[in-house]
């Protein structure tokens, strides 16, 4: 059985590079007040005609957001032995830099037009009478309800909103001036230079001939404490969780096999137009989804070590432009939604249609995604957790998408770019200057 | 893969064949008028319908295939129709399929001539086929007759023209076929196992795809086959599959017009006769030479002696698309062994076995040459006399027809390319990039050579289950 995991090259770890921004998460959950739903609907209307520039929340005018999104969780009432749960806002935000600073932007830049959504949440300090919040009041409330992102996946860490703008702007001016010339019988070396010339002549794109910071030694010695946390921690832990393992695959097992699933369930018509009608307006697409996790602290622990352990392995190794072969995704993330943890919630940005994304899914990454959706109540049957769940095509596809819900308002810093034209054109920015072979020189003259 | 038995004189020809032998064809979109009657022709018919049990016929050829519509107005509930695929359910002209399908402004379905929202309902579809017009044409009133008496009348003809093995571009067509594991044979590469075609089969993941299973209660004269995973149920599917047919236009003059025009400054080959030039770009655009020789195999000029060459693959030869441009049609709509993971590798080529198609279009209207092409004035859209009435054969709506055409054939950004849709069958003012050496050239502002003017997702049951549902009125 083993025999059917695909083979996985893991990329080595790498430390970040100084001189680099790095890329963080902000997860946001609050409670809605009940009975506002609606009203809290239609402000997220009225924001999704102009995510980049409303006056509630405009996540253009915010420093460095790739992708932003407001989604509105609807209520989930008791059922046998679970709680009810209240509807919930999330606001879910991947940018560039400290979480901190982007909050202080949020705030900023937003300021009283968040009023505007918060009103309807629990416990947001102004009142039907009040005229608005206080700064320091919004900001505290704001603040307090921010959580830790547990799993965060970025296609290239280090690379910033302005780099993946201008660089898209450099390859377009490089595309029109290829066009206006007759290159057949010149030499590579010749082309190249005239490139170089081109780009030179032009005073707006003058960074280009910048070189971006390098990986050095240094970038090593500063990022080994936090290459090496992880590894070893694990190690340490070894004599308590070696003896432990024969229990925990045993009781795994024994769980897989009785664990209910879903597999008799269809997606729902309405809930599936809904969706649809969010979906393929661009090169690019968001995908929500939500779910419990199955009970008991078993799954609670698995879930937790399985989340840190993809997120060392997505920090450290899957960084730089893949994840297991799949070059679609520029964003994703795990995230628990209650404090309690008892619910999951999965959100990414992708290129392509959802039908390519799980195949995507499917063909590539199964093994990864089993181990932990495979927590989820109701996923397909798996073996120790990496084999089976997804490759069950259509019980794995009707699962996603009945457990997938509407991002209301989503935002794309980028929206025409795909995961491989930024990397693309980060490459033609990279070959542009400095010292290359006549090899190399054909290669890069095949990307512009 | 499985090797499973399949029911030859349960699936119907259509799966196995093209009907090469007939090139006489008439594709009859047809309404149900009347429950009973309709249930008592289609009774009659499902006798006459070619099977893929022994060779391919000589004489005649009929299918009958049906929409959701279809099923519910011979009776077939709700609650089973739910079991079919939420595409075939939906239909090709939703909101949200004419972006996965691209058909957009003049493509879009409120202008088309048949299966839009604006036109009459099609509620199945009758496919004869003969040796002879006169053949057809007996045929016709044979099968269909008097409408009143039969319960059904017709909503259109879909008239076919033989042109042999060629498209109206001029190009030898449907060279590449996938070879349906259990029906014929082929090189392991284009060998797919049934289920990625017939319903009720073992497909490539070893799943068998979702399709309506019966209670016994529902199937009570035992008509049905029994499901292969479960058989205390009655299978609907097994041996059936999804037919989708979309009517192309075809703009020839504008295709050679253009290609004439840009290859005489930004396309092609710089040397050689301007009829050299054109066919050259012509060949770019499609990944083929008129005589179907591979521009992978022959990059040079035609080579009508690799005119059936299907034998290739795109990494070891062409990884960088020297030879045959990455987003030329061919090698977008099936991409062999260059996508992810590990181009090259039999891990790719698995990927790509599971959005195949199998392809049964026909032709439409009368041919005319390039060079007539080139003295006549260009159809524009909405107008073409002439085009493919495509059809296709596939077991999973998303995962085959509209993966190939959303996320390779449509897709601007197909494998790491820009602003390139498929540029035979894209939208106007697309971009072909064209990988050269020292650089790339780029021809831009594509027209629109072709158009969309009718659609439909039919489904193509087995021959007992078309028994069950002309059972279902009676």
């Amino acid at each position: 059985m083993l025999a059917t995991l695909p083979p996985v090259d893991f990329p080595p770890v790498v430390p970040p590079i100084a001189g680099r921004v790095e890329q963080s998460a902000l997860s946001f959950f609050v409670d809605v007040r009940p009975g506002q739903e609606e009203e809290l609907r239609a402000e997220l209307q009225a924001i999704s005609g102009d995510p980049a520039g409303n006056d509630v929340l405009p996540f253009g005018e915010l420093a460095g957001v790739h992708f932003g999104r407001l989604v509105l969780l609807d209520a989930y009432p008791a059922q046998g032995k679970r709680r009810a749960y209240p509807a919930k806002l999330c606001l879910l935000t991947d940018f560039d830099g400290e979480l901190d600073d982007h909050v202080d932007d949020v705030l900023d830049t937003a300021g009283a037009g968040l009023d505007r959504l918060f009103r309807h949440c629990e416990g947001y300090p102004v009142g039907a009478g009040k005229r608005s919040a206080s700064a320091a009041a919004r900001g505290a409330w704001l603040r307090d309800r921010v959580v830790r992102t547990n799993t965060l996946y970025v296609n290239t860490v280090g690379r910033t909103v302005e780099q993946i703008l201008q660089e898209a702007e450099l390859h377009d001016a490089i595309d029109a001036f290829l066009d206006d010339g007759d290159w057949t019988d010149a030499s590579p070396r010749r082309v190249r230079a005239a490139i170089q010339d081109f780009v030179n002549s032009r005073h707006d794109l003058g960074w280009a001939m910048a070189p971006l910071p390098e990986r050095t030694v240094r970038d090593w010695i500063r990022g080994a404490p936090g290459l090496a946390k992880t590894p070893l921690a694990i190690a340490a832990s070894a004599p308590l969780w070696i003896p432990a393992l024969p229990v925990w695959a045993a009781t795994l097992l024994a769980k897989e096999a009785t664990d209910p699933t879903e597999d008799d369930l269809e997606p729902d018509e309405a809930h599936d137009a809904a969706l649809a009608a969010l979906e393929d307006h661009t090169p690019q697409n968001q995908f929500t989804a939500h779910g419990f996790v199955k009970d008991g602290p078993f799954r609670n622990l698995t879930a937790n070590v399985l989340l840190r352990v993809v997120d060392y392995i997505t920090r450290y190794s899957f960084n730089r432009g893949q994840l297991t072969g799949v070059t679609t995704i520029h964003f994703a993330r795990w995230v628990f939604t209650d404090e309690d943890q008892t619910r999951l919630l999965f959100a990414s940005n992708y290129d392509g249609s959802l039908e390519s994304y799980m195949d995507d899914f499917i063909d590539k990454v199964s093994w990864g995604l089993n181990a932990v959706f495979s927590n989820g109540v109701g996923y397909p049957r798996t073996w120790l957790l990496t084999i089976g769940g997804a490759r069950q095509e259509d019980n794995f596809k009707d699962y996603l998408r009945r457990h997938q819900v509407p991002s209301q308002v989503w935002f794309s810093a980028y929206p025409h770019l795909t995961a491989m034209n930024i990397e693309n054109n980060a490459q033609i920015r990279a070959g542009l200057v400095g010292e290359i072979s006549d090899r190399e020189c054909e290669k890069w003259l095949a990307r512009v | 893969m499985s090797n499973e038995t399949l029911d030859h004189d349960d699936i119907q020809g259509l799966l196995a064949w093209g009907y090469g032998h007939l090139p006489s064809a008439a594709w009859h979109l047809m309404k149900v008028t009347d429950r009973r009657k309709a249930a008592r022709w289609l009774s009659t018919t499902t006798e006459l319908v070619t099977t893929a049990a022994g060779e391919s016929p000589k004489d005649v050829a009929i299918n009958v295939a049906l929409t959701p519509s279809g099923l519910t107005r011979l009776g077939l509930p709700g609650s089973v129709l739910d079991g079919f695929s939420p595409e075939f359910r939906g239909g090709m002209t939703t909101e949200h399929r004419q972006r996965v399908l691209g058909d957009a402004d003049q493509r879009a379905p409120k202008h088309w001539q048949w299966g839009g929202p604006q036109n009459e309902d099609v509620d199945l579809i009758v496919l004869l086929y003969a040796a002879s017009d006169a053949a057809l044409a007996e045929l016709e009133g044979q099968v269909l007759g008097d409408a009143v008496a039969i319960g059904v009348s017709p909503v259109r003809r879909l008239d076919t023209t033989w042109l042999g093995d060629r498209e109206h571009f001029g190009f030898h067509d449907g060279i590449s076929q996938p070879a349906v594991a259990g029906l014929r044979p082929g090189r392991p590469e284009d060998t797919i196992a049934a289920g990625e075609f017939i319903l009720g089969y073992e497909n490539e993941y070893g799943k068998r795809t979702d399709r309506p299973l019966l209670e016994p209660a529902a199937d009570p004269d035992g008509l049905l086959p029994t499901a292969a995973e479960n058989g205390e149920l009655a299978d609907l599917g097994r041996n059936g599959s999804y037919l989708v047919v979309r009517q192309l236009g075809q703009d020839v003059p504008g295709f050679w017009r253009f290609a004439d025009a840009a290859s005489r400054h930004n396309g092609g080959r710089s040397s050689g006769s301007p009829k050299q030039a054109r066919e050259a770009l012509a060949a770019r655009i499609v990944g083929r030479w008129p005589s179907g020789a591979p521009l992978t195999l022959s990059p040079e000029g035609d080579e009508p002696a690799l005119g059936s060459e299907n034998d290739f693959g795109y990494h070891d030869a062409d990884a960088e698309g020297l030879k045959c441009p990455i987003g030329a049609h061919v090698r977008r709509a099936n991409p062999r062994d260059s996508l992810e993971p590990r181009p090259g590798t039999s891990d790719s080529i698995d990927v790509n076995k599971r959005h195949r198609l199998l392809r049964r279009g026909r032709t439409y209207g009368d041919p005319i040459t390039p060079e007539q092409a080139l003295t006549t004035g260009t159809t524009g859209t909405g107008d073409d006399p002439r085009g493919l009435m495509f059809a296709c054969v596939c077991g999973n709506l998303a995962r085959q027809f509209e993966f190939v055409q959303h996320t390779w054939v449509n897709n601007p950004k197909f494998a790491g390319l820009y602003e390139d849709p498929d540029p035979l069958l894209g939208p106007a003012g697309g971009t072909l990039t064209i990988q050269a050496k020292p650089v790339r050239k780029r021809v831009t502002a594509l027209p629109e050579f072709v158009s969309v003017h009718g659609g439909g997702y039919f489904f193509l049951p087995g021959v007992r289950a078309l028994r069950y549902l002309a059972a279902l009125a009676s």
